[in-house]
């Protein structure tokens, strides 16, 4: 391959990494592989016409990708707050599974960078309760179940990969895999009026399987948000 | 990230179609992805990589790929490699947009032998 080619497969690389940060985090460095690759391919076949292609396709997209981020961004910011963020206090309709009832239970969600930080805790059999804080990144993307230090947790089968979703601004989806098949999954999904969550959860647990139609009622003040 | 009901895709937009078909067989990388839609449509479709990738950012993000843990025999494998797969809900859109597409040859053949009649 003549050095000319080596550089433009560089520069096609170098400027793939300009691309946005949210773009990135779902593609990651497929981008910038696969132009480094295909630009002796396609110098090969197409030549100069097709270099000009290949690079007018990188140049056209890198605003585009651009302009999406910061519409997101926008779209964000005009929503008033996050609507699952805050705690959430159990009410009388929930359908506990007989082997998972406690007789109070609270959620509260946390804003990250890359999602959620949601953790559960409550009263079970007169005793307070919490339950191992989990990470929701809704970004669709498939990583391995591990605790918030990156280490395995105790009873999660080795290979566990979690994905989260976010279908629309009202529902969080979550979804824990080994080997393709599904241990447990998780629909969260608050009221228009931003008032009650709705908690779908089924799955193999510990003590079996489990299914869980929980609701919540959002509590007003949140009783740990900032003063 | 909406995720909409599957009929709303519709109809899906050609670079959709193309990567979500490349699919069907099972999971592929971007390489494979971009080469086997030029082969499929005689070079008549080529995603560039740019556009391949905004496409698989938003088909991921519609919920209809995601991005596979599952990977060919080491011998076939190139591990710098991302596999896509499509998921319940895209081989949903999938069938849905074959199912209109052939609704659509069939009405305008029905219109050429009515036309051909009179």
């Amino acid at each position: 391959m003549s050095p000319w080619i080596q550089r433009a497969g560089a520069v096609y690389a170098r400027l793939a990494r300009a691309f946005p940060g949210d773009f990135r985090a779902v593609c990651g460095d497929g981008l910038e592989q696969l132009g480094e690759d295909v630009v002796p391919l396609v110098w090969r076949e197409d030549g100069t016409v097709g270099l000009v292609r290949l690079f007018a396709d990188l140049a056209c997209r890198l605003p585009t990708e651009y302009i999406s981020t910061w519409l997101h961004v926008i779209e964000e910011a005009a929503m008033n707050a996050d609507l699952f963020e805050g705690t959430w206090k159990s009410n009388q309709q929930a359908q506990w599974d007989p082997k998972y009832t406690p007789e109070q239970a609270c959620l509260r969600f946390e804003v990250t960078d890359d999602g959620y930080l949601l953790v559960a805790y409550g009263i079970k059999d007169g005793q307070a309760v919490a339950e191992r804080p989990t990470k929701i990144a809704a970004d669709g993307r498939r990583r391995p179940l591990v605790d918030l230090n990156g280490r395995p947790i105790p009873g999660v089968p080795p290979g566990a990969m979690a994905t989260g979703s976010r279908p629309d601004r009202w529902t969080l989806e979550g979804r824990v895999e080994v080997d393709g098949k599904t241990l447990g999954a998780g629909t969260y999904r608050v009221s228009e009026d931003g008032k009650t969550l709705t908690v779908t959860s089924e799955g193999v647990g510990q003590k079996g399987p489990f299914k869980v139609v929980a609701t919540f009622d959002r509590v007003v003040p949140d009783p740990y948000a900032a003063r | 990230m909406v995720r909409r009901r599957p009929e709303q895709f519709l109809p899906l937009k050609t670079n959709w179609f193309h990567i979500m078909l490349s699919l069907v067989g099972g999971g592929q990388h971007g390489y494979r992805i971009m080469q086997e839609v030029r082969e499929r449509t005689d070079g008549k479709v080529r995603l560039w990589p740019a556009t391949l990738y905004g496409s698989l950012k938003r088909l991921i993000q519609s919920g209809l790929i995601v991005e596979s843990d599952e990977r060919p025999a080491a011998e076939f494998d190139d591990e710098r490699r991302r596999y896509y797969e499509l998921t319940a809900l895209g081989r949903q859109v999938l069938d849905l947009e074959s199912e209109r597409l052939k609704d659509l040859v069939r009405m305008l053949h029905a219109r050429r032998r009515q036309e051909s009649r009179s």
